[in-house]
């Protein structure tokens, strides 16, 4: 395999990303064009295309905005499985009689404090308690869940403030304003992982711990911010949820971790941490909001959809390995 | 076995093996007869454990042959080597501490019947082993992780002669051994070779060399200067000049007439448990203090300990007149750097640019309000790669893809970017090519003419020598001497590090 | 069809709570479904006075809470009847504990909601051997001598019921071949499968069929993600079944941020606030069909007219039947006051 010393941009490692993004947006391509073949009387309409395209968007925007804080946690060698009890928890705390009596300005500050606190809580026993993180965040996940039945009574709480119920339907400049949220965070998380001192810790941490620490870095404390972040992350999506069910129960955001983490990976973050980027992480959601969205237009069951979600997540892996690996390799290994 | 000696049944000749940027093995002989202890000597990074694990299937020569009961062979993996019937005891042995005894020896080639394995049957095979090894009393159901580091290191001969391995290659082995278990090492040995099975013994001391080898084959900078010497005869001074004799000169910088600046690092009594005891050394700005000693030696946890990344037992560490207090956050803050032993796992972030390394430790002070500045980041490591003379010059390229010596020189310009006053190197030139050492020894004098002083470790002792000003030898946790480099020679270095050896060869002492 | 039993055997308990559709912020005390003495009915005059003892799973979730409320507030209608209430705990061992007490104390009757209706079988085989007829509520026991008499909510029936009311008013529309849709819960639930069954058949004898079905999560989020998709899938649709008023509340938003109205909505179960959009007549929700914790307020009736040797009066038999099972009922516009005091 002397190909491999050639040069060009798909050889360059840096372009990597950049190589991986266009690889995923091929996939979208390609949904896109079964989707047409399945209903060409739907997707022959522009006006159709443009409005489920919003749909596709805005149903990527919640767990968008979680997957952004799953990516920072990952880069910098973690994992958060406690994302979907999160927005649970922070969704019901901030839906209670009394929470609400302080109108959408109260409900707001009470899932994103509830997010941060339970995400502090995750990097204290991290970072400070040695937890292993996928411990750690599984023992908030129990202990969220619980604390959210408890709160809730086990019971649907609808929301009654009006402007957080009209969030959800509400556009700007023809978009919806939950894109708009998801966009925002994840202008924010790029500046943030690409442009700051923070983003440059998170890279060094998962890169190489031990050269983190032995230049001086303070990894621990680093670490606790990490799942602050993402705990963060989760009272921002906590609200979007809530503002489109309308409502919040102990049971909303279902393996919305799973969901995160896959579409990271298949994003490109490495699971082992140091690499990644948000914006793979977004178009991974994306794709992944597109199978759910081309399955329910096809009339396909979700049963169906799980397995190829399953599929597309071992296809990006295999690739993501390929990469280095010359394909005679990867078969003469066994 | 058409070969000239009826009883050869290893010969290796003019073996190489590159890797990126080092020639690790240089045209290597050596000669295994059957049934005798053939010993491997030579200093660090002479190639030992490269030769190794050319042996073991591990990596593969690029040139050169290899002959195995007289076939030329060259092993895919270390399975194959096993199976060929060379087994390797590595100094970390590799059990699994949580299977048993009769586990770990027939571990990958279990008893089976049906597809099933015998239990009974391993640990039954297992005692007719340890027998053969003297050992029957070890029971073959005790959990490998009860066992003491003597019991282990026979767990590993029994899993080489349960795949009837006619070569055993032992790298180190009494390292982890107390005094007395040396013996029944020795006397375990001396059994095997009864048997026919070969024994290469790797060791650095000579004591060692002496009462259990037959012959010896001499490593240095990946050559082999000299083959099969007898073991017990070869004088020490000659086995020790041909260690360290070299081809290639070093080139030092020359020592400037300066005076030495202010003190900056005072280590007093500093202890770490089974590690370095009752250490006291001083670094003034401008000068060069070298370690020397093996590994093994607590050199490296010495330094570990100086820069907070581990906490003394007991002593005391001040820099500058101030005390530090075991983090490396204050270390740093001080004025502290380190260039780690291990330039990959614990210096660099091998997904990165190069630029992004050398400003680990200072991007945190280029970027503004919580930006990083990337611009200026990339031209302050421009400046300092220009003045290490880093090759490519191209502080935007994966600092993976530099050779050894570069990346040292990134971990380094890492520091001098962060100005710091003192700067603790750890095997600098591990893995660094010839060319590129004479580099590396101009860039860190240069740094003390900058009024930085440093505190070296290498287990190249004409390294230390030539290097720095004031030289402490160690051994096995303590200073055994303290001079100025002028006042010690080679030789007296490496008699003193091998301390022991000398006495028992009945050789002279410096 | 043991559907709640099975469902909890399935190891969906979220699911089962869920799947009994509850959607109100308040515990319904004071809402009680209650039918009190009626003149007409010979059985409606005090008889023998007796003792109902009573036991459900704690009132943890609203369609459980709204079960034991109903018991005793249809208890306290009868000026014969002393209610015994024991805490069930949180799971069937915890129930069976305090279940030994209660046998000991001897009540005429015992009306149970078990945890699981396996694991409880033993102790209702126990307490027939006693001589205390055990009133079986919703979750049945497998062995047919374990229990007197079983009342509970029939899955397939609001499939049935959801069908026919969609049928007939497409056909009152003139509508030929509609477009229906259908969201229903969780999927890998038997008694999800058997409400889609039941609604395909009833739309089968109308020749329809049902154009997309999407499955949610008996959650709001859920439900608002698979209507959303589904409104994408089928742009223009004549009605829509939605299995479970809860996870209706996030089909409903989606409805209204597309501003779809051109098809009629029928949802299920019966939340109390499902009725009042329905009696409002404000959104497409224009019906529900029923699994009510009614069934509670029944099984004391049937306990205490076991426990007076009573049938019921209506019916030829002298003795009541051994099993009820309930009609789904379906609640629209016109009869929604009459069954606001039902929903929980």
């Amino acid at each position: 395999m002397t190909a491999l010393t050639t040069t060009g941009w798909w050889r360059d490692e840096s372009r990597e990303p950049l190589r991986r993004n266009l690889g995923l947006i091929g996939v979208l391509v390609a949904l896109f064009g079964i989707g047409a073949i399945i209903r060409p009387d739907l997707y022959g309409d522009p006006q159709w295309v443009v409005d489920n395209t919003l749909v596709i968007l805005q149903q990527a925007a919640a767990i968008g905005v979680v997957t952004v804080g799953m990516t920072f946690v990952i880069i910098g060698g973690g994992i958060d499985l406690s994302v979907g009890a999160l927005i649970a928890l922070a969704g019901v705390w901030s839906t209670t009689v009394a929470t609400q009596s302080f109108g959408a300005g109260g409900m707001i500050f009470t899932a994103i404090i509830v997010g941060v606190l339970a995400g502090l809580v995750n990097g204290v026993l991290i970072a400070y308690g040695r937890l292993v993180p996928f411990i750690a965040t599984l023992a908030m996940l129990v202990a969220a869940r619980g604390l959210a039945a408890q709160i809730s009574g086990k019971q649907t709480q609808v929301s009654n403030d009006q402007f957080i119920n009209g969030l959800a339907s509400s556009k700007v400049l023809g978009i919806p304003s939950l894109v708009l949220v998801l966009l925002a965070v994840a202008g924010l998380g790029w500046v943030l992982l690409n442009r700051t001192t923070f983003g440059r810790r998170t890279v060094a941490i998962g890169g190489n711990q031990e050269a983190a620490r032995l230049a001086g870095i303070n990894v621990r404390r680093h670490t606790m911010l990490l799942y602050a972040l993402s705990g963060l992350c989760c009272g921002i999506a906590a609200i979007m949820l809530t503002s489109l069910a309308t409502s919040s129960q102990a049971a909303a955001a279902e393996l919305y971790e799973l969901d995160a983490i896959a579409a990271a990976i298949i994003g490109g973050t490495l699971l082992s941490g140091g690499r990644g980027t948000v914006t793979g992480s977004l178009i991974g959601v994306v794709v992944f909001a597109t199978i759910t969205n081309l399955f329910a237009i096809a009339n396909l069951p979700t049963e169906v959809q799980n397995m190829v979600k399953g599929g597309i997540i071992v296809f990006a892996v295999l690739v993501q390995q390929l990469k280095f690996k010359s394909v005679k390799q990867l078969l003469t290994r066994t | 076995m058409t070969t000239t000696e009826p009883d050869v049944i290893l010969r290796l000749s003019n073996v190489v093996k590159d890797f990126p940027g080092v020639r690790a093995l240089d045209g290597v002989e050596l000669e295994v007869r059957a049934g005798e202890v053939h010993c491997l000597l030579g200093q660090n990074g002479a190639g030992k454990s490269t030769l190794i694990k050319v042996l073991a299937g591990v990596h593969k020569a690029d040139a050169g042959t290899v002959e195995w009961l007289g076939e030329p062979v060259s092993f895919a993996n270390p399975q194959a080597a096993m199976k060929a019937g060379i087994a390797t005891i590595y100094q970390e042995l590799d059990l699994v501490d949580d299977m048993s005894v009769a586990e770990n020896v027939f571990l990958g080639h279990e008893p089976r019947k049906f597809g099933f394995v015998l239990p009974g049957q391993a640990a039954r095979n297992t005692t007719t082993i340890l027998r053969r090894l003297g050992h029957a009393e070890v029971p073959p159901r005790r959990l490998v992780r009860a066992l003491p580091n003597a019991g282990k290191q026979l767990v590993s001969m029994a899993r080489a002669l349960s795949h009837e391995a006619k070569l055993i290659i032992m790298d180190e082995p009494s390292a982890v051994l107390a005094h007395d278990e040396v013996a029944n090492l020795f006397r375990i040995i001396r059994d095997l070779t009864a048997q026919g099975i070969a024994v290469v013994y790797i060791s650095h001391r000579l004591e060692e060399i002496r009462e259990i080898g037959d012959r010896v084959t001499v490593l240095r900078d990946g050559q082999t200067s000299a083959v099969n010497l007898p073991a017990r005869t070869t004088p020490t001074r000659d086995l020790v000049s041909r260690m360290t004799g070299r081809n290639i000169e070093y080139v030092f910088p020359p020592r400037p007439e300066t005076e030495r600046g202010e003190l900056l690092l005072e280590v007093e009594n500093l202890s770490r448990d089974n590690e370095f005891h009752d250490v006291s050394l001083k670094v003034h700005g401008g000068e060069i203090v070298g370690i020397a000693g093996l590994v093994g030696s607590g050199r490296s946890e010495l330094l570990e300990t100086i820069f907070g990344a581990r906490r003394a037992d007991s002593g005391s560490i001040t820099m500058s007149g101030k005390p530090l207090r075991g983090s490396v956050a204050t270390a740093v803050r001080a004025g502290l750097g380190m260039a780690p032993e291990e330039r990959k796992s614990q210096a660099l972030l091998l997904g990165e640019p190069v630029y992004r390394n050398m400003t680990l430790t200072t991007f945190s002070r280029i970027a503004r309000f919580g930006f990083t500045d990337a611009d200026r980041e990339q031209r302050e490591s421009m400046a300092v790669a220009d003045q290490l003379e880093l090759r490519p010059r191209d502080v935007r390229r994966s600092v993976s893809t530099l050779s050894g010596g570069n990346q040292q020189k990134v971990v380094v310009g890492r520091w001098l970017l962060g100005g710091t006053k003192l700067l603790i190197l750890d095997e600098p030139t591990r893995g660094v090519d010839i060319g590129a050492r004479a580099e590396l020894y101009q860039v860190i004098r240069q740094l003390t003419a900058q009024g930085v002083g440093v505190l070296l470790v290498s287990s190249e002792v004409p390294e230390v020598l030539g290097l720095a000003d004031r030289v402490l030898v160690m051994r096995e946790g303590r200073v055994v001497r303290q001079a100025d480099a002028g006042q010690l020679t080679e030789d007296d270095v490496l008699d003193l590090v091998m301390a022991g050896s000398l006495d028992t060869s009945g050789e002279e002492a410096a | 069809m043991a559907t709640r039993r099975n469902m909890l055997l399935g190891g969906a308990v979220l699911g089962a709570l869920a799947a009994a559709g509850c959607t109100s912020n308040e515990t319904p005390s004071g809402n009680a479904q209650t039918k009190g003495p009626d003149a007409g009915n010979p059985n409606a005059a005090p008889g023998k006075k007796i003792t109902i003892g009573f036991s459900a799973p704690a009132a943890d979730h609203g369609w459980i809470a709204a079960i034991t409320n109903n018991a005793k507030a249809q208890a306290a209608t009868y000026s014969d009847v002393t209610f015994k209430q024991v805490e069930a705990g949180k799971d069937a061992a915890a129930q069976r504990a305090v279940l030994e007490t209660l046998i000991a104390e001897k009540p005429d009757v015992i009306v149970l909601l078990p945890h699981d209706g396996k694991e409880l079988n033993a102790f209702g085989l126990k307490a027939m051997n006693a001589g205390i007829p055990v009133v079986n509520l919703d979750r049945a026991f497998p062995d047919a001598l374990a229990y007197r008499c079983q009342i509970k909510g029939d899955n397939y029936g609001m499939g049935v019921a959801a069908g026919h009311y969609i049928g007939k008013a497409l056909k009152a529309k003139n509508i030929a071949s509609p477009i229906i849709g259908e969201i229903a819960g969780m999927d890998e639930l038997e008694l999800t499968q058997e409400r889609s069954q039941g609604f395909k058949a009833a739309l089968a004898t109308y020749g329809f069929t049902v154009a997309n079905r999407r499955a949610a999560r008996f959650t709001a989020d859920t439900g608002q993600k698979e209507a959303q998709n589904l409104l994408q899938a089928l742009p223009k649709m004549d009605a829509l079944w939605n299995h479970d008023d809860d996870q209706g509340i996030g089909v409903l938003a989606a409805i209204n941020a597309a501003s779809r109205n051109e098809f009629l909505m029928v949802g299920g179960a019966g939340s109390k606030k499902a009725i009042e959009d329905i009696a409002g007549d404000k959104s497409v929700l224009k019906a529900t069909v029923t699994y009510s914790p009614s069934m509670a307020s029944s099984a004391i009736s049937l306990a205490r007219l076991i426990g007076q040797n009573k049938g019921m009066a209506d019916l030829v038999e002298l003795q009541v039947p051994k099993e009820v099972i309930l009609a789904s009922e379906t609640i629209t516009k016109e009869n929604a006051q009459t069954y606001l005091k039902l929903g929980f």
